[in-house]
């Protein structure tokens, strides 16, 4: 609808009068921008506000077994996540440990995205434009990608008969890796089947396609601090004899602090909710508390005041992590 | 709600009625038949669910077109991930108040936890599914207003080995534990209910009779615990198993035997065994939704379902056992070994359903060493 025609129903609005003279008056004395603000408003409380707090509701209901669940005001979810279901009998901690997973695994995955994605825009923003262009288009292309679609690839590569083990295999680098004993080692560290390597399941393939997941995101977040250095004062350090390691820990890093703790922020809380790479990758054993919430939800139990309650830990204690990150900020800016 | 429900039944019979007569009058304006019952025949058509995949390709191939043909009743065929997720969706449905299939497919707990719920199924006419008859009685399923539902088939979760890697093939699920040769090299379900713990019950205790008891539930976990060297992939889709199977990333481990057979008619390394415990059994029944208004058309399609040939006919295409006496489907015995077995483990619906959150949360620890 084009403009004339809202301030149009504003108009009519003006007509009615139905909330009375005052609120008439308070309408009529409102531009059309505090309105727009208004309803932006009005549509972000009902879309991202209404939703969080009936997860925070729905975790308070009751289970009952063999059946749904109902409407309630029970602690007995949250107590769950921290002891188990059979306290005070028996206590598990097997919820703390699925938190644990997601935190180390999101952790991972975000130092290894912007590991690897600072040196790559660091030495992407000191080619050409032209250069830099097709870098930023094929940085973008990669983020079209769903992260099923992600996962299948890496599956394939990853897979027995397809990927690399098959490769390993053929060029009998697998052999040679039994005759010296190293594929005993392997086993040791969860990379090998008795008969070969094996990269499905293992921590590494679940945290190496995590961290592929967000690469592109680390990139565009930091292109624009990284383009934006004084590309000068790189070469005063220079002519003045600084090496390129130098010149990175005295110029470039301290230029670029704050968005590369910004960026593994918002990449590590991407990583927190990740499911398919998860499901697909780790093992049972290694699995995350996202996976269990989906399965409380959506799985047999019908349990979702449960997944609710591990939603609403899951959000709290990623809180807890991004408050403490950026107290240490502030202490570390309160220093320099 | 029992005054609501009423309500809604004459409102549908009014509008049948209507049509009825809309029907009878379009034929009586045309003179003869030929321009109006054709018309009103096309209408008819019905949603039916089945889980994704091989299972539910081989209904829109095989069994719906027989159906249509024999009654002119189109079938739009839904596809459900599978039974317990499917209900999640249909109980959304309930409350949004749209429908996506009028018929499911629900397997034997997840109908029994639908009548638990209770506005998830809508009774059924028996006196409309003549063919019911032939059905055993344990497969017509009363709620407490009524038919609810009705058998369609019944699957086996079957041991499966590749031939060419374990030789001899084996006699016992016990070996799964005890053979060293196959360390790190089973595909069993993730799934808490996939009737693995049922398998062990019956293979190291005393069958169901054990999992009644939180106690027993535990030890048959403990034991569930000792074959996890073995266990290479713990598998949540049927597709992973499938694929596992091929890349010989397992060489055994549990599976459906209607997919175990296809695979293996299509050249696979895959041999489905019935070990002397037996493998798990289950059912599948249809069941209608109480939004839809096709209570009709769905007492035509479990009718159908019911007869013998049909029964004959979904185990020739599509692997599953019959609900009908054999005698009754003219199904060879070689046929009939093909989709089915003996012994079979019943599983332990009751523990499942009372005491679910305690077998799920033992049986994650138990996969995560917690």
């Amino acid at each position: 609808m084009s403009y004339p025609a809202v301030s149009g129903d504003i108009e009519v609005d003006r007509e009615a009068g139905k909330g009375g003279p005052a609120f008439a008056a308070y309408i009529r004395g409102l531009g059309p921008a505090n309105i727009i603000m208004g309803v932006i408003t009005a549509v972000i409380l009902f879309v991202f506000v209404a939703p969080f707090l009936l997860v925070i509701v729905v975790s308070f209901g009751e289970k009952i077994e063999g059946a749904s669940w109902v409407w309630g005001f029970d602690f007995s979810n949250y107590i769950r996540v921290f002891v188990g279901v059979d306290w005070p009998n028996s206590v598990t901690l097997l919820y703390a440990l699925k938190l644990y997973y997601t935190l180390a695994y999101a952790v991972l995955g975000s130092l290894i995205a912007v590991g690897f994605a600072f040196p790559f825009t660091y030495f992407m923003t000191q080619g050409s434009r032209r250069s830099q262009a097709m870098w930023l288009v094929f940085v973008l292309a990669s983020l079209s990608m769903s992260e099923v679609f992600v996962v299948m690839g890496w599956d394939i590569l990853l897979s027995n008969r397809s990927g690399l083990p098959a490769l390993l295999k053929a060029v009998g680098i697998t052999s040679w890796l039994k005759d010296t004993g190293w594929l005993a080692v392997l086993r040791d560290w969860d990379l090998a089947s008795p008969r070969n390597v094996k990269f499905k399941t293992s921590q590494l393939a679940t945290v190496l396609t995590m961290a592929y997941l967000v690469w592109p995101y680390a990139v565009i977040l930091l292109f624009a601090p990284l383009s934006r250095i004084d590309r000068s004062m790189i070469e005063a350090a220079r002519t003045m004899g600084a090496g390129s390691l130098t010149v990175l820990r005295t110029i470039v890093l301290p230029a670029v602090r704050l968005p590369v703790l910004g960026s593994l922020l918002l990449l590590f809380v991407y990583l927190l909710g990740t499911y398919v790479s998860v499901t697909y990758f780790a093992a049972p054993a290694h699995q995350t508390l996202p996976v269990s919430i989906y399965e409380s939800i959506r799985g047999a139990t019908l349990n979702a005041p449960f997944g609710a309650a591990q939603a609403v830990i899951l959000l709290i204690t990623a809180g807890i992590f991004i408050g403490f990150s950026l107290m240490l900020a502030r202490l570390a800016e309160r220093k320099a | 709600m029992t005054q609501k429900k009423i309500s809604g039944r004459f409102d549908s019979l009014t509008r049948r009625d209507i049509l009825r007569a809309g029907a009878g009058a379009a034929a009586l304006t045309a003179g003869t038949s030929v321009l109006g019952m054709p018309a009103i025949a096309q209408e008819r058509s019905i949603k039916i669910g089945s889980y994704g995949g091989y299972f539910e390709d081989s209904f829109k191939k095989h069994i719906y077109p027989v159906f249509t043909e024999a009654t002119g009743i189109k079938v739009e065929s839904v596809t459900q991930p599978n039974s317990s997720d499917w209900l999640v969706t249909m109980q959304q449905a309930a409350a949004s108040g749209t429908a996506p299939a009028d018929l499911s497919l629900y397997g034997k707990d997840t109908m029994i936890k639908a009548m638990r719920i209770g506005g998830l199924l809508k009774p059924l006419d028996v006196a409309k599914i003549p063919n019911a008859s032939n059905m055993k009685k344990d497969f017509l399923y009363e709620g407490s207003d009524g038919l609810v539902g009705v058998g369609a088939m019944a699957w086996f979760t079957a041991m499966v080995i590749n031939p060419n890697e374990i030789k001899p093939a084996p006699t016992s699920w016990k070996e799964f534990w005890e053979n060293p040769a196959l360390e790190s090299s089973l595909g069993l379900s993730k799934q808490y209910d996939a009737r693995f713990l049922d398998i062990t019950a019956a293979t190291y205790f005393d069958g169901a009779e054990t999992l009644m008891t939180e106690e027993g539930i535990t030890a048959v976990i403990d034991k569930v615990a000792e074959i996890k060297p073995n266990v290479a992939l713990w598998w949540t889709a049927e597709s992973q198993m499938e694929q596992a199977m091929k890349n010989e990333d397992v060489i055994g481990g549990m599976y459906y035997l209607d997919v175990a057979g296809l695979m293996a008619a299509d050249g696979f390394p895959i041999a489905p065994i019935f070990p002397k415990e037996g493998n798990p059994i289950g059912y599948g029944s249809w069941c209608l939704s109480p939004l839809s208004e096709k209570s009709e058309e769905a007492a035509e399609f479990i009718s159908f379902s019911c007869d013998p040939a049909t029964q004959a006919l979904m185990s020739r295409k599509i692997g599953t056992a019959p609900l009908v006496d054999k005698s009754l489907t003219g199904l060879s015995d070689e046929e009939y070994a093909g989709v089915s077995g003996e012994p079979y483990i019943t599983p332990a619906y009751e523990a499942y359903l009372d005491k679910e959150s305690f077998i799920k949360e033992k049986w994650d620890a138990m996969l995560a060493g917690a």
